[in-house]
Protein backbone atom coordinates (compact mmCIF):
# COMPACT_ATOMS: atom_id res chain seq x y z
CA UNK A 1 0.00 0.00 0.00
CA UNK A 2 1.17 3.53 -0.76
CA UNK A 3 2.53 5.24 2.33
CA UNK A 4 2.25 8.79 3.59
CA UNK A 5 4.75 10.01 6.17
CA UNK A 6 3.65 12.09 9.17
CA UNK A 7 6.76 13.81 10.56
CA UNK A 8 5.45 14.92 13.96
CA UNK A 9 2.53 13.98 16.21
CA UNK A 10 1.27 17.58 16.03
CA UNK A 11 1.08 17.54 12.21
CA UNK A 12 -2.21 17.84 10.36
CA UNK A 13 -0.66 16.69 7.07
CA UNK A 14 1.33 13.68 5.86
CA UNK A 15 3.68 13.54 2.86
CA UNK A 16 2.98 11.00 0.08
CA UNK A 17 5.98 8.72 -0.55
CA UNK A 18 4.64 7.68 -4.00
CA UNK A 19 2.15 9.04 -6.52
CA UNK A 20 -1.40 8.14 -5.50
CA UNK A 21 -4.66 8.39 -7.47
CA UNK A 22 -8.04 9.81 -6.56
CA UNK A 23 -10.02 7.50 -4.27
CA UNK A 24 -6.95 5.48 -3.37
CA UNK A 25 -6.40 4.46 0.27
CA UNK A 26 -2.97 5.20 1.72
CA UNK A 27 -1.25 4.04 4.89
CA UNK A 28 -0.17 6.88 7.16
CA UNK A 29 3.09 6.10 8.98
CA UNK A 30 5.12 7.88 11.64
CA UNK A 31 8.81 8.76 11.30
CA UNK A 32 9.55 5.51 13.16
CA UNK A 33 7.66 3.62 10.43
CA UNK A 34 4.74 2.78 12.75
CA UNK A 35 1.31 2.49 11.19
CA UNK A 36 -1.01 5.33 12.17
CA UNK A 37 -4.02 4.16 10.17
CA UNK A 38 -5.45 4.40 6.67
CA UNK A 39 -6.83 7.36 4.80
CA UNK A 40 -8.84 7.66 1.58
CA UNK A 41 -7.64 10.37 -0.84
CA UNK A 42 -10.27 12.77 -2.21
CA UNK A 43 -8.06 13.66 -5.16
CA UNK A 44 -4.87 12.51 -6.88
CA UNK A 45 -1.73 13.47 -4.90
CA UNK A 46 1.73 13.16 -6.46
CA UNK A 47 4.88 11.98 -4.66
CA UNK A 48 6.19 14.47 -2.14
CA UNK A 49 2.95 16.39 -1.74
CA UNK A 50 0.81 16.62 1.37
CA UNK A 51 -2.55 15.12 2.31
CA UNK A 52 -4.73 16.65 5.04
CA UNK A 53 -5.01 14.26 7.99
CA UNK A 54 -7.71 16.38 9.62
CA UNK A 55 -10.07 18.94 8.16
CA UNK A 56 -8.79 22.53 8.15
CA UNK A 57 -10.89 25.70 8.15
CA UNK A 58 -9.81 29.00 6.57
CA UNK A 59 -7.04 30.62 8.66
CA UNK A 60 -6.18 27.28 10.34
CA UNK A 61 -2.45 26.63 10.35
CA UNK A 62 -0.91 23.85 8.31
CA UNK A 63 1.41 22.02 10.71
CA UNK A 64 4.33 20.01 9.31
CA UNK A 65 7.29 18.79 11.31
CA UNK A 66 5.55 20.21 14.39
CA UNK A 67 5.72 23.77 13.04
CA UNK A 68 3.15 26.07 11.41
CA UNK A 69 4.34 26.52 7.82
CA UNK A 70 1.19 27.98 6.21
CA UNK A 71 -2.50 28.69 6.58
CA UNK A 72 -5.64 27.47 4.84
CA UNK A 73 -7.46 29.94 2.59
CA UNK A 74 -10.49 27.70 2.12
CA UNK A 75 -11.89 24.60 3.84
CA UNK A 76 -9.54 21.63 3.34
CA UNK A 77 -11.35 18.35 4.04
CA UNK A 78 -9.51 15.29 5.36
CA UNK A 79 -7.94 13.38 2.44
CA UNK A 80 -7.54 16.50 0.26
CA UNK A 81 -4.26 17.67 -1.26
CA UNK A 82 -2.92 20.53 0.90
CA UNK A 83 -1.00 22.72 -1.55
CA UNK A 84 -0.94 26.03 -3.40
CA UNK A 85 -4.66 25.88 -4.33
CA UNK A 86 -5.80 25.97 -0.69
CA UNK A 87 -2.76 26.98 1.43
CA UNK A 88 -0.82 30.28 1.64
CA UNK A 89 2.38 31.41 3.33
CA UNK A 90 2.25 33.06 6.74
CA UNK A 91 4.90 35.55 5.60
CA UNK A 92 5.52 35.99 1.90
CA UNK A 93 3.51 34.50 -0.97
CA UNK A 94 4.61 33.58 -4.44
CA UNK A 95 2.87 35.50 -7.27
CA UNK A 96 -0.66 34.45 -8.20
CA UNK A 97 0.45 33.85 -11.81
CA UNK A 98 2.93 31.25 -10.55
CA UNK A 99 0.31 29.62 -8.34
CA UNK A 100 -1.88 29.20 -11.41
CA UNK A 101 1.06 27.83 -13.38
CA UNK A 102 1.76 25.25 -10.65
CA UNK A 103 -1.93 24.25 -10.54
CA UNK A 104 -1.92 23.83 -14.34
CA UNK A 105 1.37 21.92 -14.52
CA UNK A 106 0.39 19.60 -11.66
CA UNK A 107 -3.17 19.20 -13.01
CA UNK A 108 -4.55 19.90 -9.54
CA UNK A 109 -8.32 19.48 -9.21
CA UNK A 110 -9.60 22.78 -7.86
CA UNK A 111 -13.09 22.78 -6.34
CA UNK B 1 38.54 11.62 10.20
CA UNK B 2 41.09 13.39 12.38
CA UNK B 3 43.38 14.70 9.64
CA UNK B 4 43.43 15.16 5.89
CA UNK B 5 46.23 15.28 3.37
CA UNK B 6 46.34 18.69 1.75
CA UNK B 7 48.36 21.52 0.24
CA UNK B 8 50.01 23.86 2.73
CA UNK B 9 49.60 27.56 1.88
CA UNK B 10 51.80 30.42 3.09
CA UNK B 11 48.85 31.96 4.98
CA UNK B 12 48.45 28.83 7.12
CA UNK B 13 45.43 27.40 5.31
CA UNK B 14 45.44 23.95 3.74
CA UNK B 15 43.82 23.20 0.38
CA UNK B 16 42.31 19.92 -0.75
CA UNK B 17 43.02 20.87 -4.39
CA UNK B 18 45.97 22.64 -5.96
CA UNK B 19 44.48 24.95 -8.58
CA UNK B 20 45.58 28.07 -10.41
CA UNK B 21 43.03 30.81 -10.91
CA UNK B 22 42.95 32.86 -14.07
CA UNK B 23 40.88 35.96 -13.48
CA UNK B 24 39.35 37.95 -16.32
CA UNK B 25 38.88 41.18 -14.37
CA UNK B 26 36.57 42.43 -17.10
CA UNK B 27 34.50 40.36 -19.51
CA UNK B 28 36.52 41.53 -22.52
CA UNK B 29 39.51 39.61 -21.16
CA UNK B 30 37.60 36.33 -20.92
CA UNK B 31 38.68 34.93 -24.32
CA UNK B 32 42.31 35.48 -23.39
CA UNK B 33 41.82 33.84 -19.98
CA UNK B 34 40.16 30.79 -21.60
CA UNK B 35 42.90 30.45 -24.22
CA UNK B 36 45.55 30.35 -21.49
CA UNK B 37 43.48 28.00 -19.33
CA UNK B 38 43.02 25.51 -22.19
CA UNK B 39 46.78 24.99 -22.25
CA UNK B 40 47.16 25.00 -18.44
CA UNK B 41 45.92 21.83 -16.71
CA UNK B 42 44.61 22.49 -13.21
CA UNK B 43 43.58 26.06 -13.96
CA UNK B 44 40.14 27.58 -13.43
CA UNK B 45 38.78 30.71 -15.09
CA UNK B 46 36.83 33.29 -13.13
CA UNK B 47 35.26 36.02 -15.21
CA UNK B 48 33.66 39.24 -14.07
CA UNK B 49 30.73 39.29 -16.48
CA UNK B 50 29.12 42.21 -14.72
CA UNK B 51 30.99 45.27 -15.92
CA UNK B 52 34.46 46.64 -16.53
CA UNK B 53 33.63 49.49 -14.12
CA UNK B 54 34.36 49.31 -10.42
CA UNK B 55 31.70 51.53 -8.79
CA UNK B 56 28.64 49.60 -7.61
CA UNK B 57 30.24 46.19 -7.97
CA UNK B 58 32.56 46.18 -4.97
CA UNK B 59 30.97 43.09 -3.42
CA UNK B 60 31.46 41.05 -6.57
CA UNK B 61 35.08 42.12 -7.00
CA UNK B 62 35.77 41.44 -3.30
CA UNK B 63 34.27 37.99 -3.76
CA UNK B 64 36.57 37.34 -6.73
CA UNK B 65 39.63 38.39 -4.74
CA UNK B 66 38.65 36.26 -1.75
CA UNK B 67 37.90 33.26 -3.97
CA UNK B 68 41.46 33.54 -5.30
CA UNK B 69 42.75 33.26 -1.73
CA UNK B 70 40.70 30.09 -1.11
CA UNK B 71 42.92 27.33 0.32
CA UNK B 72 42.37 25.31 -2.89
CA UNK B 73 44.12 28.01 -4.96
CA UNK B 74 47.93 28.00 -5.31
CA UNK B 75 48.32 31.23 -7.28
CA UNK B 76 46.61 33.51 -9.76
CA UNK B 77 46.94 35.30 -13.08
CA UNK B 78 44.86 38.46 -13.39
CA UNK B 79 44.07 39.81 -16.86
CA UNK B 80 42.16 42.88 -17.96
CA UNK B 81 41.58 44.61 -21.27
CA UNK B 82 42.88 47.97 -20.11
CA UNK B 83 40.19 50.45 -21.11
CA UNK B 84 37.89 49.83 -18.12
CA UNK B 85 38.26 50.79 -14.45
CA UNK B 86 39.31 47.56 -12.79
CA UNK B 87 43.08 47.72 -12.72
CA UNK B 88 44.57 44.24 -12.34
CA UNK B 89 46.58 45.26 -9.28
CA UNK B 90 43.36 46.14 -7.49
CA UNK B 91 42.55 42.43 -7.68
CA UNK B 92 46.10 41.05 -7.52
CA UNK B 93 47.32 43.06 -4.50
CA UNK B 94 45.21 41.38 -1.80
CA UNK B 95 45.91 37.95 -3.33
CA UNK B 96 49.66 38.61 -3.24
CA UNK B 97 49.35 39.64 0.42
CA UNK B 98 48.39 36.04 1.30
CA UNK B 99 51.75 34.83 -0.01
CA UNK B 100 50.40 33.43 -3.27
CA UNK B 101 52.28 34.13 -6.50
CA UNK B 102 50.28 36.49 -8.73
CA UNK B 103 50.92 37.82 -12.22
CA UNK B 104 48.99 40.59 -13.95
CA UNK B 105 48.53 41.37 -17.64
CA UNK B 106 46.79 44.20 -19.44
CA UNK B 107 45.89 43.37 -23.03
CA UNK B 108 46.30 46.89 -24.41
CA UNK B 109 49.77 47.24 -22.84
CA UNK B 110 50.79 43.81 -24.14
CA UNK B 111 50.00 44.84 -27.72
CA UNK B 112 46.88 42.78 -28.16
CA UNK B 113 45.21 39.45 -27.65
CA UNK B 114 47.68 37.12 -29.33
CA UNK B 115 50.72 38.50 -27.55
CA UNK B 116 48.85 38.61 -24.20
CA UNK B 117 48.04 34.91 -24.56
CA UNK B 118 51.69 34.19 -25.41
CA UNK B 119 52.94 36.23 -22.44
CA UNK B 120 50.26 34.75 -20.16
CA UNK B 121 51.39 31.21 -20.96
CA UNK B 122 54.95 32.21 -20.17
CA UNK B 123 54.03 33.83 -16.84
CA UNK B 124 51.65 31.10 -15.72
CA UNK B 125 54.43 28.52 -16.07
CA UNK B 126 56.13 29.99 -12.98
CA UNK B 127 52.89 29.73 -11.02
CA UNK B 128 52.46 26.12 -12.15
CA UNK B 129 55.99 25.41 -10.91
CA UNK B 130 55.12 26.99 -7.56
CA UNK B 131 51.93 24.89 -7.33
CA UNK B 132 53.81 21.70 -8.18
CA UNK B 133 56.40 22.46 -5.52
CA UNK B 134 53.76 23.04 -2.82
CA UNK B 135 54.34 20.87 0.22
CA UNK B 136 51.66 18.36 1.19
CA UNK B 137 50.91 17.99 4.89
CA UNK B 138 48.68 16.03 7.24
CA UNK B 139 46.38 18.82 8.35
CA UNK B 140 44.19 18.66 11.44
CA UNK B 141 40.47 18.51 10.76
CA UNK B 142 40.21 21.97 12.37
CA UNK B 143 41.59 23.31 9.06
CA UNK B 144 38.51 22.03 7.23
CA UNK B 145 35.68 24.44 6.38
CA UNK B 146 32.67 22.88 4.70
CA UNK B 147 30.02 24.80 2.77
CA UNK B 148 26.48 23.45 2.99
CA UNK B 149 23.92 24.25 0.34
CA UNK B 150 20.58 22.96 -0.89
CA UNK B 151 19.26 23.40 -4.40
CA UNK B 152 16.34 22.34 -6.55
CA UNK B 153 14.66 21.52 -3.25
CA UNK B 154 11.69 19.20 -3.18
CA UNK B 155 9.94 17.36 -0.40
CA UNK B 156 12.71 14.72 -0.22
CA UNK B 157 15.25 17.45 0.58
CA UNK B 158 13.54 18.34 3.85
CA UNK B 159 12.90 14.72 4.84
CA UNK B 160 16.01 12.85 3.66
CA UNK B 161 19.02 14.72 2.27
CA UNK B 162 18.94 17.91 4.39
CA UNK B 163 18.59 16.18 7.79
CA UNK B 164 21.28 13.63 6.79
CA UNK B 165 23.67 16.43 5.91
CA UNK B 166 22.64 18.23 9.11
CA UNK B 167 23.57 15.19 11.16
CA UNK B 168 26.88 14.88 9.28
CA UNK B 169 27.49 18.59 10.01
CA UNK B 170 26.86 18.01 13.73
CA UNK B 171 29.43 15.20 13.69
CA UNK B 172 31.94 17.37 11.79
CA UNK B 173 31.57 20.13 14.38
CA UNK B 174 32.13 17.56 17.15
CA UNK B 175 35.37 16.52 15.40
CA UNK B 176 36.53 20.16 15.42
CA UNK B 177 35.83 21.21 11.82
CA UNK B 178 33.75 24.23 10.80
CA UNK B 179 30.78 24.45 8.47
CA UNK B 180 28.69 27.24 6.98
CA UNK B 181 25.30 27.47 5.32
CA UNK B 182 23.76 30.46 3.58
CA UNK B 183 20.60 31.49 1.76
CA UNK B 184 19.08 33.78 4.34
CA UNK B 185 15.74 34.31 2.58
CA UNK B 186 15.18 30.61 3.03
CA UNK B 187 15.47 31.00 6.79
CA UNK B 188 12.41 33.26 6.80
CA UNK B 189 10.00 31.74 9.32
CA UNK B 190 12.79 29.92 11.21
CA UNK B 191 13.67 32.84 13.48
CA UNK B 192 12.28 31.16 16.62
CA UNK B 193 14.62 28.18 16.10
CA UNK B 194 17.63 30.34 15.22
CA UNK B 195 17.07 32.38 18.37
CA UNK B 196 17.67 29.25 20.45
CA UNK B 197 20.78 28.29 18.48
CA UNK B 198 22.60 31.63 18.26
CA UNK B 199 25.49 31.69 20.76
CA UNK B 200 24.59 35.19 21.95
CA UNK B 201 21.59 37.56 21.66
CA UNK B 202 23.86 39.81 19.53
CA UNK B 203 24.40 37.01 17.01
CA UNK B 204 20.64 36.42 16.87
CA UNK B 205 19.98 40.13 16.30
CA UNK B 206 22.47 40.07 13.45
CA UNK B 207 20.74 37.00 11.96
CA UNK B 208 17.34 38.70 12.20
CA UNK B 209 18.67 41.90 10.63
CA UNK B 210 20.34 40.14 7.72
CA UNK B 211 17.28 37.97 7.00
CA UNK B 212 15.19 41.14 6.91
CA UNK B 213 17.74 42.85 4.60
CA UNK B 214 17.53 39.87 2.29
CA UNK B 215 13.75 40.05 2.32
CA UNK B 216 14.02 43.73 1.30
CA UNK B 217 16.40 42.81 -1.46
CA UNK B 218 14.05 40.24 -2.95
CA UNK B 219 10.67 41.68 -2.06
CA UNK B 220 10.18 45.30 -2.96
CA UNK B 221 6.64 46.45 -2.12
CA UNK B 222 4.49 46.54 -5.22
CA UNK B 223 6.55 44.00 -7.13
CA UNK B 224 6.21 40.26 -7.25
CA UNK B 225 8.62 38.00 -5.44
CA UNK B 226 9.66 34.46 -6.15
CA UNK B 227 10.44 32.95 -2.80
CA UNK B 228 10.40 29.55 -4.41
CA UNK B 229 10.51 28.14 -7.90
CA UNK B 230 7.74 26.31 -9.79
CA UNK B 231 10.03 23.27 -9.56
CA UNK B 232 10.12 23.53 -5.76
CA UNK B 233 6.30 23.56 -5.66
CA UNK B 234 5.78 20.70 -8.06
CA UNK B 235 8.28 18.84 -5.89
CA UNK B 236 5.82 19.20 -3.01
CA UNK B 237 6.77 22.45 -1.24
CA UNK B 238 3.86 24.81 -0.68
CA UNK B 239 5.20 27.81 1.25
CA UNK B 240 8.50 29.56 1.96
CA UNK B 241 8.21 28.51 5.62
CA UNK B 242 8.02 24.84 4.61
CA UNK B 243 11.03 25.29 2.34
CA UNK B 244 12.85 27.20 5.08
CA UNK B 245 12.42 24.47 7.68
CA UNK B 246 13.74 21.91 5.23
CA UNK B 247 16.64 24.22 4.39
CA UNK B 248 17.40 24.76 8.06
CA UNK B 249 17.63 20.99 8.63
CA UNK B 250 20.90 20.91 6.66
CA UNK B 251 22.55 23.10 9.30
CA UNK B 252 22.13 20.40 11.97
CA UNK B 253 21.57 21.32 15.59
CA UNK B 254 24.82 22.79 16.88
CA UNK B 255 25.10 26.35 18.22
CA UNK B 256 25.45 29.04 15.54
CA UNK B 257 28.69 30.94 16.19
CA UNK B 258 28.05 33.86 13.90
CA UNK B 259 26.57 34.95 10.62
CA UNK B 260 29.30 35.85 8.15
CA UNK B 261 28.59 38.98 6.14
CA UNK B 262 29.54 39.30 2.50
CA UNK B 263 29.17 42.84 1.20
CA UNK B 264 30.98 45.73 -0.42
CA UNK B 265 32.93 46.59 2.73
CA UNK B 266 33.71 43.23 4.27
CA UNK B 267 33.83 39.51 3.89
CA UNK B 268 33.81 37.93 7.33
CA UNK B 269 35.57 34.65 8.07
CA UNK B 270 35.11 32.30 11.01
CA UNK B 271 37.27 32.95 14.05
CA UNK B 272 36.37 29.96 16.22
CA UNK B 273 35.49 26.43 14.99
CA UNK B 274 31.81 25.57 14.73
CA UNK B 275 28.63 26.04 12.73
CA UNK B 276 28.06 29.32 10.91
CA UNK B 277 25.44 30.98 8.78
CA UNK B 278 26.43 33.40 6.04
CA UNK B 279 25.14 35.74 3.40
CA UNK B 280 25.96 33.35 0.54
CA UNK B 281 23.29 33.72 -2.10
CA UNK B 282 20.51 31.13 -2.41
CA UNK B 283 21.22 30.93 -6.17
CA UNK B 284 23.32 27.81 -6.63
CA UNK B 285 25.96 28.89 -9.16
CA UNK B 286 26.70 32.20 -7.44
CA UNK B 287 26.66 30.60 -4.01
CA UNK B 288 29.65 28.43 -4.87
CA UNK B 289 31.62 31.59 -5.57
CA UNK B 290 30.56 32.95 -2.17
CA UNK B 291 31.54 29.67 -0.45
CA UNK B 292 34.89 29.81 -2.24
CA UNK B 293 35.37 33.40 -1.02
CA UNK B 294 34.60 32.42 2.57
CA UNK B 295 37.36 29.82 2.32
CA UNK B 296 35.37 26.56 2.12
CA UNK B 297 37.41 23.76 0.57
CA UNK B 298 34.41 21.56 -0.20
CA UNK B 299 30.61 21.85 -0.49
CA UNK B 300 27.95 19.38 0.63
CA UNK B 301 24.99 19.97 -1.65
CA UNK B 302 21.57 18.43 -1.19
CA UNK B 303 19.19 18.33 -4.08
CA UNK B 304 15.78 17.33 -5.26
CA UNK B 305 16.47 18.71 -8.72
CA UNK B 306 19.37 19.12 -11.11
CA UNK B 307 22.56 20.83 -10.12
CA UNK B 308 25.61 23.01 -10.41
CA UNK B 309 29.26 22.14 -10.25
CA UNK B 310 32.17 24.34 -9.30
CA UNK B 311 35.81 24.02 -10.33
CA UNK B 312 37.23 25.80 -7.24
CA UNK B 313 35.31 23.99 -4.51
CA UNK B 314 34.40 20.33 -5.17
CA UNK B 315 30.66 19.69 -4.74
CA UNK B 316 29.46 16.46 -3.09
CA UNK B 317 25.89 15.79 -4.19
CA UNK B 318 23.35 14.21 -1.88
CA UNK B 319 19.82 13.37 -3.02
CA UNK B 320 16.74 11.64 -1.63
CA UNK B 321 14.78 11.91 -4.87
CA UNK B 322 14.74 8.50 -6.57
CA UNK B 323 13.96 10.06 -9.95
CA UNK B 324 17.23 11.94 -9.73
CA UNK B 325 19.59 9.17 -8.79
CA UNK B 326 22.14 8.76 -11.57
CA UNK B 327 25.90 8.75 -11.80
CA UNK B 328 26.05 12.48 -10.93
CA UNK B 329 24.95 11.85 -7.36
CA UNK B 330 27.62 11.01 -4.77
CA UNK B 331 25.24 10.01 -1.94
CA UNK B 332 21.92 8.20 -2.38
CA UNK B 333 19.56 9.11 0.46
CA UNK B 334 16.44 7.62 -1.18
CA UNK B 335 16.32 4.76 1.33
CA UNK B 336 15.08 7.26 3.91
CA UNK B 337 12.15 8.18 1.65
CA UNK B 338 11.20 4.50 1.45
CA UNK B 339 11.49 4.02 5.19
CA UNK B 340 14.36 1.57 4.59
CA UNK B 341 17.39 3.60 5.62
CA UNK B 342 18.20 5.84 8.58
CA UNK B 343 19.54 9.38 8.83
CA UNK B 344 22.35 7.91 10.93
CA UNK B 345 23.47 5.56 8.13
CA UNK B 346 23.29 8.20 5.44
CA UNK B 347 25.19 10.73 7.58
CA UNK B 348 27.97 8.14 7.99
CA UNK B 349 28.00 7.62 4.20
CA UNK B 350 28.32 11.38 3.72
CA UNK B 351 31.30 11.53 6.12
CA UNK B 352 32.95 8.59 4.37
CA UNK B 353 32.62 10.24 0.97
CA UNK B 354 33.74 13.58 2.40
CA UNK B 355 36.84 11.94 3.88
CA UNK B 356 37.67 10.57 0.43
CA UNK B 357 37.14 13.89 -1.34
CA UNK B 358 39.24 15.93 1.11
CA UNK B 359 42.01 13.39 0.62
CA UNK B 360 42.03 13.79 -3.14
CA UNK B 361 39.27 11.51 -4.48
CA UNK B 362 37.20 13.16 -7.17
CA UNK B 363 33.49 13.86 -6.71
CA UNK B 364 31.12 12.22 -9.21
CA UNK B 365 31.27 15.13 -11.67
CA UNK B 366 34.38 16.98 -10.54
CA UNK B 367 36.06 16.97 -13.94
CA UNK B 368 33.02 17.71 -16.07
CA UNK B 369 32.02 21.07 -17.38
CA UNK B 370 32.89 24.31 -15.74
CA UNK B 371 31.07 26.89 -13.72
CA UNK B 372 31.37 30.44 -14.92
CA UNK B 373 32.07 31.59 -11.40
CA UNK B 374 30.23 34.75 -12.16
CA UNK B 375 28.38 36.50 -9.41
CA UNK B 376 26.01 39.41 -9.62
CA UNK B 377 24.46 39.86 -6.22
CA UNK B 378 24.56 43.14 -4.37
CA UNK B 379 24.95 46.08 -6.70
CA UNK B 380 25.84 48.88 -4.29
CA UNK B 381 23.67 51.36 -6.16
CA UNK B 382 20.60 49.17 -5.67
CA UNK B 383 21.55 48.44 -2.05
CA UNK B 384 21.61 52.16 -1.42
CA UNK B 385 18.13 52.61 -2.91
CA UNK B 386 16.85 49.85 -0.63
CA UNK B 387 18.49 51.52 2.40
CA UNK B 388 20.57 48.44 3.14
CA UNK B 389 23.81 49.57 4.82
CA UNK B 390 27.07 47.91 3.78
CA UNK B 391 28.70 48.28 7.19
Amino acid sequence: MIKALRLNAADNVATLLEDAGKGETVLVISEQNESLGELKLLQAIPFGNKVALRPMNPEDHLIKGGVAVGKAIKPVPQGQLAHVQNIRSLNLDIPEVMINEIITQMEIEVD
Amino acid sequence: MQTFRGYQRADGSVGIRNLIMIIAADECAEGIARAISEKTPGSVVVTNYNTCMYGGNEEMIGTMINAATNPNIAGALVINMGCGSIAPDLVAGPIRATGRPVETLTCIKESGTVSTIREGLKRIAAIVDHANATEMVDAPISKLFVGIKCGGSDTSSGIASNPSVGLAADKLIDMGASAVAGELLELLGCEHILKERAVTPEVFEKIEQLISDEEKRWHVEGTQVETMSVGNSIGGLTTIEEKSLGALAKTGSKPIQDILRINAKKLEKPDVPGMYLSETTMLCGGSAMHFAALGCQVILWTTGGAGFNNPIVPVIRVSGNSQLINEDIDIDATGIMRGEDSLENVSEEILKTLAGVINGEKTAIEDFGYAYCSLIQKDQRVERLLSIPAE
